[in-house]
């Protein structure tokens, strides 16, 4: 799969254009205008300043932000994890420190927010919701990082079912992530700390589980992110590995993708004013990897390149099925052509 | 009163980890002294929280931008290797290297992992990875040392505080020191030194550095080091350092100062004798006959008599205090979730003067009683008796349960109280003045005349508030 391109560049301030430690992502083609990314940042744990949803075109061209620790306290992160839109063009956000799921129209206007209870279950304080994910229906699937557990909600918030629980037994979670949901309204829920994706059906009955833990190919470390595609192509964000792992709808793995970031039109401008760095960029091998032993390993090939993915935290297709890979240690998306394209 | 093996423990512990919990006092108690030095110097796994939790909760430390400070707390506080994290962080104090000038705190984070992964072998090999260590190299300017245009600062400082000190070698030796190591340096060296110069993060981030050997700009030539002649290289010349005696009396003080009693600073070491030099010879004889092996000279001190005997000879270090404390109220003992509080937690080391991953200079840390200043003791106190007499803290908690279920009586005397609080917070030896002080919270008349004896009712307040005035005390602040 070819590098179509790769998108932003890392700023450390907690306003205005450029990435800090970005998490997920959410693709709105439905605008009638510029296919346009919301990219939530999450940096700076101990000050939270800089947490916020950013958004822009496919080609840079910078729109806005909102969601700033600086805003209103009902538009406001604490610690948000996971995005997706509804038919209505209503960002869900989902907050795991809150227990709420904030919902945004797509110019970042605060509309209102569900709020997930963990009272049901013996032992639980906090229902921490991580990912999110809204089939064609409108109805909300959220996971339960502290709870193990998946709810399908209404788009009200009411909960129509739960399934799951603690444990690695088919069906069963340790602390699932990211989610997604295909054509047909199956679920595909990234089942973090199993190191395994879960696939059920809209009513929670269990369809398939690919993988398992390791480094090879087929196998995965703590897998944080799930999409497919409209071909039923899986894209699994293997977190731990450093990499991208694509499969058919069977599990079988079809690719491999360990990153291949260009300079985007933003760092682009940022080197044409600072020449200095672009002088001596341009005679160093950003790609050099001859590593001692202790190095060779996922994290560190990743840590000394600037190829490579680092951090690869969230996968998403649009809706040509291109793949957008956000790297949280590298401040960046890089765009792929669509699986199987000849 | 403790039985004198309980003492032991309590030393070995404060000495070779972070002090120690009452539970884990209980299960060190069924071991002999030798098993539990055996235990320390080879753990049988590395048990702390795990980076995937941390990671997930602060993504930002997943590259450490920042935060290495508060990870590396984390990794103290949760770590059943408490040796391993005290040598790292004896390695940190004598290779100091800091991140003001570094700009990339994970480079500095695989410098600290070194230390942890090699820091009780032989110290020619420490010697050696510290030498191709990126941060370091950068730190000391050796991407500019070329064989046309030596730059002596690594020759330098390798000699000087890494192994000899001064007073062992001439400047010539300098020099010649620095020729061997002539194009050790790291990759893409002028792209990386630029943006830390510039602090730069643009355009995806900072790049960790590795190591590179420049073949271009290295000096074959022969050398004249220390007596001995030779077109040596970096790892010749390490060679020679490690069969110095100079450099087994240097690490053997350095060794002595950390783990048994407190140094007047390195500076000062080359006109003031050593405070037990014939401790120092033990050391040094340790050395050459287990050829070079830390471990194996670090058995030798946490085994001898002049170590067992060194009890409340040093005063705790602002990062001993505060994982200590930290260990002992189980703040962060949930290994489900990451407190951010952390962050906050970790920096008010830096405020009582130790502030991890930034040393003051190339130096280091000076130790001792240069840890006490007035505003540093009344952080120290605060620190502790906070943290100590919460009682939402699940370590608290425990202490207090404990307390209970050792005192079974509703009454007891003050005395009996004053024993257990300092029981449970490692102190043995309680002093006059401080059994006095824990005397003074009281307000019951009965207390003039019997002191200590005077009957009290064993309550969670009561409990807490000996349990500050404990950790407040002169005793806490000394291991």
């Amino acid at each position: 799969m070819k590098t179509v391109k790769t998108i932003g560049i890392n700023s450390n301030q907690p306003v205005g254009r450029g990435f800090n430690f970005p998490y997920d992502i959410a693709i709105n083609d439905d605008l009638g205008k510029s296919r346009i990314i919301y990219l939530l940042n999450r940096p700076n744990s101990a000050t939270r300043l800089g947490t916020r949803i950013q958004y822009f075109t496919f080609e840079e061209e910078w729109i806005g932000e909102f969601g700033n620790p600086l805003d209103d306290d009902e538009a406001k992160f604490t610690r948000p994890v996971t995005l997706d839109f509804n038919s209505k063009n209503q960002l869900h956000v989902t907050d795991e420190a809150t227990d709420e799921i904030k919902i945004f129209d797509s110019d970042g206007n605060f509309q209102r927010f569900i709020k997930l209870d963990s009272d049901s279950h013996r032992n639980a304080d906090q229902f921490g919701p991580a990912g999110i994910a809204i089939d064609s229906d409108d109805f909300i699937y959220v996971s339960s990082r502290y709870l193990n557990v998946i709810q399908k909600l209404t788009s009200e918030g009411r909960v129509v079912t739960e399934w799951g629980g603690a444990g690695s037994g088919p069906g069963e979670f340790e602390m699932p992530w990211g989610m997604d949901v295909d054509a047909q309204g199956n679920l595909y829920v990234a089942d973090w700390r199993n190191d395994r994706i879960q696939k059920f059906d809209s009513e929670g009955n269990l369809l398939h589980i690919f993988g398992e833990s390791g480094v090879a190919i087929g196998q995965f470390n703590r897998p944080s992110s799930v999409a497919v595609d409209t071909n039923m192509n899986i894209a699994v964000a293997d977190w731990g590995n450093e990499r991208v792992q694509i499969l058919d709808e069977g599990g079988s793995v079809l690719n491999v993708l360990e990153g291949d970031a260009t300079l985007s039109k933003w760092s682009h401008e940022w080197l044409d004013v600072n020449l200095d760095e672009r002088e001596a960029r341009n005679r160093a091998d950003l790609k050099a990897l001859d590593l001692p032993e202790h190095l060779k390993n996922a994290y560190h090939e990743a840590s000394q390149t600037e190829h490579k993915f680092w951090g690869p935290v969230s996968v998403k297709f649009d809706s040509d099925n291109q793949l957008y890979v956000t790297e949280h240690s590298r401040h960046r998306i890089q765009v792929f052509e669509p699986v199987n394209l000849k | 009163m403790v039985s004198t093996s309980t003492e032991l423990i309590i030393h070995l512990m404060n000495r070779a980890g972070f002090g120690i919990t009452p539970d884990e006092l209980d299960a060190c108690s069924l071991m002999t002294y030798e098993d539990l030095v055996e235990n320390l110097l080879n753990p049988s796994e590395s048990a702390h929280i795990s980076d995937d939790i941390l990671f997930r909760d602060h993504v930002d430390l997943h590259a450490s931008r920042s935060g290495v400070p508060a990870y590396w707390a984390y990794r103290m506080i949760s770590t059943q290797s408490p040796l391993e994290e005290k040598m790292s962080l004896f390695w940190h104090g004598i290779f100091a290297t800091g991140n003001s000038k570094l700009n990339n705190l994970r480079t500095l984070l695989n410098q600290i992992e070194m230390f942890r992964r090699s820091g009780t072998g032989k110290f020619d090999d420490l010697l050696i990875k510290l030498s191709q260590d990126p941060a370091m190299l950068i730190w000391l300017d050796n991407q500019d040392n070329l064989n046309e245009s030596i730059n002596e600062n690594y020759g330098r400082e390798i000699l000087e505080l890494f192994s000899m000190g001064v007073g062992n070698y001439t400047e010539d030796d300098i020099k010649e020191c620095a020729r061997a190591f002539t194009g050790w340096s790291v990759a893409n060296s002028e792209y990386m030194s630029l943006m830390a110069q510039k602090d730069s993060i643009w355009p995806y981030g900072r790049i960790v550095w590795h190591y590179d050997f420049k073949p271009g700009i290295h000096d074959v030539d022969n050398k004249e080091f220390l007596g001995e002649a030779g077109p040596f290289n970096g790892d010749d010349v390490i060679r020679i350092i490690c069969n110095q005696e100079a450099t087994a009396r240097f690490i053997a003080r350095h060794m002595y100062n950390f783990f048994v009693a407190d140094e007047v600073p390195v500076p000062q070491w080359k006109d003031t004798p050593p405070k037990d030099p014939a401790a120092i010879d033990t050391l040094v004889e340790a050395y050459f006959k287990y050829e070079h092996d830390i471990k194996s000279v670090l058995r030798v001190l946490l085994t001898s008599d002049f170590f067992k005997e060194s009890r409340y000879q040093k005063i705790k270090s602002p990062v001993e205090l505060v994982i200590g404390t930290l260990r002992l109220s189980g703040e962060y003992n949930d290994d489900s979730k990451v407190d951010s509080s952390i962050f906050g937690v970790i920096a008010e080391s830096d405020y009582m003067g130790q502030a991890l991953c930034n040393p003051p200079s190339v130096e280091g840390w000076h130790t001792g009683e240069e840890w006490i200043s007035s505003g540093a003791l009344v952080d120290r106190v605060n620190f502790a008796s906070q943290h100590i007499g919460n009682p939402d803290n699940d370590g608290v908690k425990h202490i207090l349960n404990r307390i209970h279920a050792d005192l079974k009586n509703d009454t007891h005397t003050i005395g009996e109280l004053i024993e257990s609080c300092g029981n449970s917070v490692g102190i043995t030896r309680i002093s006059g003045d401080t059994a006095d002080g824990v005397l003074d919270l009281f307000t019951q008349e009965e207390v003039q005349t019997n002191g200590q004896d005077t009957d009290i009712a064993i309550e969670d307040g009561t409990i807490l508030r000996v349990l500050e005035f404990m950790v407040s005390s002169r005793e806490y602040q000394l291991c």
